[in-house]
C-alpha cells in the first residue's frame, strides 16, 4: 500500500512529462517530416516519369537506361571529384595554417580573423558575380595585377579557357570557404591545453616539431569532423560555379549538382526533365554517401593505428 | 508548488510552440501575396476590393522595361473603373517556373504576360490545364479582332492550337540585327557592314588589327551567344530552324556546317574582345557602348539599351544580318510579344478578359508602341502610330523576310541544347561534323523518346517554304 502511492504518482508524472516532451518535440518532428522526409520521398515519386512540371508521362525504366548512356552526366561526376579533391587539398591546409597563425597573440589578428571569415557570410552568388569582374580577360583586376608584376605578358582568359576555368572556380571556392574552416580549426586549437605546449617548449621542441607532434594529434578528433564537412560541402558545391562559368567553357566546370539543376529547370531551348533529374539526384546522393562512408571507414582505421 | 509552476510553464511553452508551428504551416497563401521583386499585392483574386464591390484582377508581368507606362495606364484604369481593379506585379526572374509553382500552389494570378521568347511551350501548358482558351471571347469582340488582327496572327503551337487561341500578341520583337560602331569599322577601311558572313569575319579581323590590342572586331556574351545573331544568319541562309526539318519531321543540323566553320574563323583570328564570351550580356553591352569592339548583334530591345541603359559614346548603326552567300533564302525569326493569357484557375474570367481587352485596346497600344516598348505586329496599329516617336526602334522595323516559325516538337535532350553545342563548336571545342553528328543523334533520340511516351507530336509541313515558314499547312503525327 505504502509502495503503491508513489508508483501511481510516478506514472502520472511520467504521463504528464511525456505529453510535455511530445508537445515540445512536435514542431521539430513536423519540420523534419515536411522539409526533409517529404521532399526525399517526392524525389522517388517521379523516377519512372518524364515530368515537365505540369504533366507526368510514365516512361518505365527509361530514365535508368538514360542514366547509363548520359556521358555528359558522368563527365560532370568526374569534374565533381576533381573539383572536390583540389578544393580539399588547398583549403584545409590553408585554413589550418591560418588558424595557427591567428591563434598567436599578435597585433591585429582580430581584424584579420574578421577579414578572413567575411567571405563566409557573403552570398556565394554575389561573390561569384564580383569574381567574374576580377577574372575578366579584357579589363579584369587579376590580369592587370599579374601583368603589372610581370608574372604574365598576355592576359589570361580565366573563365573562357578550359585550361584555367577550373582553377578560377577553385580560387573562388577557396576564398569563400577557408575562413569558415579556419574558425573550426581555431576552436579545436583552443581546446589544446597550454601546458602541453609549455612542456614542449621546455624540452626544446621546435615550432614545426610541436605542430606535427602535438598540435596535429590533439586536433585529430576535430579534424575528422572538419574533413567530413569539407568533403560533403565540396561535393555539393554548384551555386557559385553556376554564376561564374555556368559550367563552361565546353562543360569544363560542369559539376553534377549543376547538371541536375539544369535538368530540373530546363532552358528556353530544352524542356525541364524533372523525372530524370530525380534519378540523378538519387545517384548523386549515393555517390556523396559512398565517399563519406569510405572516409569514415578510413578515419576509423586511422584511429586504430594511432 | 515551484515544480508545478515549472511544469505548467513548460506545458504552456510547448503548446504555444506547437500551435505556432501549426499556424505557420497551415496558413493558406493568399493569391494576393507579394510576389517576386515587384509591387505589393494586397487583395485576393476575385475578392471584393477594399474600395467596394470591385473585382480585383491580378496580373503578373515579366517585363520591367515598360514599368512606367504600365503603372500609369493601370492607375488610369483603376481610377475610371468601379467594378474592376487591376493588381499588377512584375517578376522578372525564373518566369516560367514561378508561374508553374504558383499555379500548383493555387496562388497564380488571373492573367500573365506572355511572349514567344519566354520559352513556354504552349502545348505543355495547355495539356497541363493551365491556360484558358480565349477563342470564345475573341469571337464576340469585333473591336479586339480589328485592333489585334487576332485571326491573322494565329501561330500554331505558339499562341494557338487548332482553333483555340490562348494569347494574342500585341507587338513583335524584330529578328536580330548587327549593331555596329561606324568609327571602328571606318578606321579599318569599311564604310558599311558586309553582306556575307565571311566578309564580316574579315571586317572583324581588320578592326582588331587596326585596334592594336585596344579595340576588337566582335563582342559576344555568355548568355545565349549563338542566338544573339549567328543563328539568324543561319536561318536567313536557309539552315533548318532549331535544327528541325519540317518536311521530314526529324532533326537535321547538317545545313549548319558552313556557318559553324565560318564563325570558327572569328576565334581562330582572335577577332573577338578577349573573354567577352564569358561575360554577362550587360557587361558586353557596356563595353560596346564604350567603343571596345565594333560588331554586336541583337534584336530590337537594343534600341532602348543603347539609348537609355548604356548610351553609346558614338553614333551607333544598325544593319541587316549578313548571310552565307549574300542572298536571303530563308526567313529571319521575329518573335511575337506583349501578349496576355488567362489562367484556368481564375475565378473572375469575364473581368480578366476585360483587362486583357484594355491592354490590347487601340488607345493603350498607341501609347505603348509610340513609347518604343515594342514594334507593332498588326497592320492596323502600324497605321495608327507615328513612327517618328519610336526613337531608334524605327531602325528595327520588320523586313519582308522576317516571319514567325512554327514551334518544333518539344523535346528534352541529354546534355547541352543545340545553341550551346553549336557555340562550343564555334569556339573550337569540336569540329562542325562532330557537332552536327552529336546534335542529330541526341535530338532525334530525344524526339523518339518523347513520341513514345506521348509528351509530344511530330510536326510535319509538306509544303514548307523556308522563306515563308508560317505559310505552310501543319499536320501532327504521333508516330
Amino acid at each position: 500500500m505504502k509502495d503503491s502511492v508513489p508508483a501511481k504518482s510516478t506514472g502520472h508524472i511520467k504521463t504528464r512529462d511525456g505529453l510535455t516532451i511530445g508537445l515540445m518535440m512536435f514542431p521539430a518532428v513536423l519540420m523534419l517530416l515536411v522539409c526533409s522526409v517529404y521532399p526525399f520521398l517526392w524525389v522517388f515519386r517521379y523516377i519512372c516519369y518524364d515530368y515537365n512540371g505540369m504533366t507526368a508521362y510514365f516512361t518505365g525504366a527509361r530514365n535508368f537506361v538514360r542514366l547509363f548512356e548520359d556521358t555528359a552526366f558522368w563527365a560532370s561526376v568526374g569534374h565533381t571529384f576533381e573539383y572536390a579533391a583540389l578544393k580539399l587539398v588547398f583549403i584545409l591546409p590553408l585554413a589550418l595554417v591560418m588558424a595557427v597563425l591567428m591563434q598567436q597573440k599578435i597585433m591585429g589578428s582580430g581584424i584579420f580573423r574578421v577579414i578572413y571569415f567575411m567571405p563566409t557570410i557573403i552570398s556565394s552568388a554575389i561573390a561569384a558575380l564580383v569574381f567574374s569582374f576580377i577574372f575578366a580577360a579584357y579589363n579584369g583586376v587579376l590580369n592587370a595585377v599579374l601583368r603589372a608584376t610581370g608574372i604574365i605578358k598576355q592576359n589570361i582568359n580565366w573563365l573562357g579557357d578550359p585550361s584555367f576555368a577550373m582553377w578560377a572556380v577553385l580560387i573562388l571556392a577557396i576564398w569563400g570557404g577557408f575562413g569558415n574552416y579556419m574558425i573550426y580549426f581555431m576552436s579545436g586549437l583552443s581546446s589544446v591545453p597550454g601546458d602541453v605546449y609549455e612542456s614542449a617548449m621546455i624540452d626544446g621542441s621546435s615550432g614545426l616539431h610541436t605542430f606535427i607532434h602535438i598540435t596535429l594529434p590533439m586536433l585529430s578528433p576535430m579534424l575528422k569532423t572538419i574533413l567530413m564537412l569539407a568533403i560533403t560541402t565540396a561535393f555539393k558545391d554548384y551555386e557559385s560555379i553556376m554564376v561564374l562559368t555556368t559550367g563552361g567553357p565546353n562543360n569544363r566546370t560542369m559539376v553534377m549538382f549543376l547538371y541536375i539543376y539544369r535538368l530540373l529547370f530546363g532552358s528556353n531551348q530544352n524542356n525541364p526533365s524533372i523525372g530524370y533529374a530525380c534519378v540523378l539526384s538519387i545517384v548523386a546522393a549515393v555517390i556523396v554517401g559512398i565517399v563519406t562512408g569510405i572516409y569514415l571507414l578510413l578515419a576509423r582505421k586511422l584511429d586504430d593505428v594511432m | 508548488m515551484k515544480l508545478a509552476s515549472k511544469r505548467t510553464l513548460a506545458k504552456v511553452t510547448a503548446v504555444a510552440m506547437a500551435a505556432g508551428m501549426l499556424a505557420a504551416c497551415g496558413g493558406t497563401g493568399s493569391s494576393g501575396s507579394t510576389a517576386g521583386e515587384g509591387a505589393t499585392n494586397e487583395g485576393a483574386s476575385g475578392e471584393a476590393a477594399a474600395s467596394g464591390d470591385a473585382v480585383v484582377v491580378e496580373v503578373w508581368s515579366n517585363n520591367r522595361h515598360d514599368e512606367t507606362y504600365m503603372t500609369q495606364m493601370i492607375e488610369e484604369f483603376n481610377a475610371s473603373h468601379t467594378d474592376i481593379q487591376i493588381e499588377y506585379t512584375i517578376m522578372t526572374d525564373d518566369w516560367a517556373n514561378s508561374i508553374q509553382m504558383a499555379f500548383q500552389a493555387n496562388t497564380a494570378p488571373d492573367v500573365i504576360t506572355i511572349a514567344a521568347s519566354d520559352g513556354m511551350t504552349l502545348s505543355d501548358y495547355v495539356n497541363g490545364g493551365m491556360f484558358e482558351s480565349l477563342s470564345s471571347y475573341i469571337a464576340e469582340d469585333e473591336e479586339f479582332q480589328t485592333v489585334t488582327e487576332a485571326y491573322d496572327h494565329m501561330y500554331e503551337g505558339l499562341n494557338s492550337i487548332g482553333d483555340d487561341i490562348y494569347w494574342v500578341a500585341n507587338g513583335v520583337r524584330s529578328g536580330t540585327r548587327i549593331e555596329y560602331n561606324p568609327d571602328l569599322l571606318s578606321a579599318a577601311g569599311y564604310d558599311s557592314v558586309p553582306t556575307t558572313l565571311s566578309e564580316l569575319v574579315e571586317a572583324g579581323k581588320a578592326v582588331t588589327e587596326a585596334g592594336g590590342g585596344s579595340t576588337y572586331g566582335f563582342g559576344f556574351t555568355s548568355s545565349g551567344p549563338f542566338g544573339r545573331w549567328l543563328e539568324g544568319v543561319g536561318t536567313m541562309s536557309g539552315c533548318t530552324y532549331r535544327g528541325y526539318d519540317y518536311t521530314t519531321g526529324t532533326y537535321d543540323f547538317s545545313s549548319w556546317k558552313p556557318l559553324i566553320e565560318q564563325a570558327q574563323q572569328i576565334f581562330k583570328d582572335q577577332s573577338q574582345l578577349p573573354g567577352s564570351e564569358t561575360q554577362g550580356v550587360d557587361n558586353s553591352r557596356a563595353l560596346f557602348a564604350q567603343g571596345a569592339f565594333a560588331i554586336w548583334g541583337n534584336a530590337s530591345q537594343e534600341a532602348g539599351v543603347f539609348t537609355d541603359q548604356f548610351p553609346c559614346s558614338f553614333e551607333w548603326g544598325v544593319a541587316e544580318l549578313p548571310t552565307l552567300n549574300g542572298e536571303v533564302t530563308g526567313a529571319l525569326e521575329c518573335t511575337p510579344n506583349f501578349g496576355f493569357t488567362m489562367l484556368t484557375n481564375s475565378d473572375c474570367k469575364d473581368q480578366a478578359w476585360e483587362v486583357i481587352k484594355y491592354f490590347s485596346s487601340e488607345d493603350f497600344m498607341k501609347g505603348y508602341l509610340e513609347g518604343g516598348y515594342t514594334l507593332p505586329l498588326s497592320s492596323y496599329m502600324s497605321g495608327k502610330i507615328d513612327p517618328s516617336k519610336t526613337g531608334r526602334l524605327a531602325d528595327f522595323a520588320l523586313k519582308d523576310y522576317e516571319d514567325v516559325y512554327p514551334t518544333p516538337p518539344a523535346v528534352t535532350v541529354d546534355g547541352d541544347d543545340y545553341g550551346i553545342t553549336i557555340w562550343n563548336a564555334i569556339l573550337g571545342n569540336a569540329t562542325a561534323d562532330e557537332c552536327i553528328e552529336d546534335l542529330n543523334t541526341r535530338y532525334n533520340d530525344a524526339l523518339e523518346r518523347a513520341l513514345q511516351n506521348g509528351s509530344t507530336q511530330r510536326v510535319i509541313i509538306e509544303d514548307y517554304d523556308p522563306a515563308h515558314p508560317s505559310a505552310g499547312t501543319i499536320t501532327y503525327s504521333a508516330e
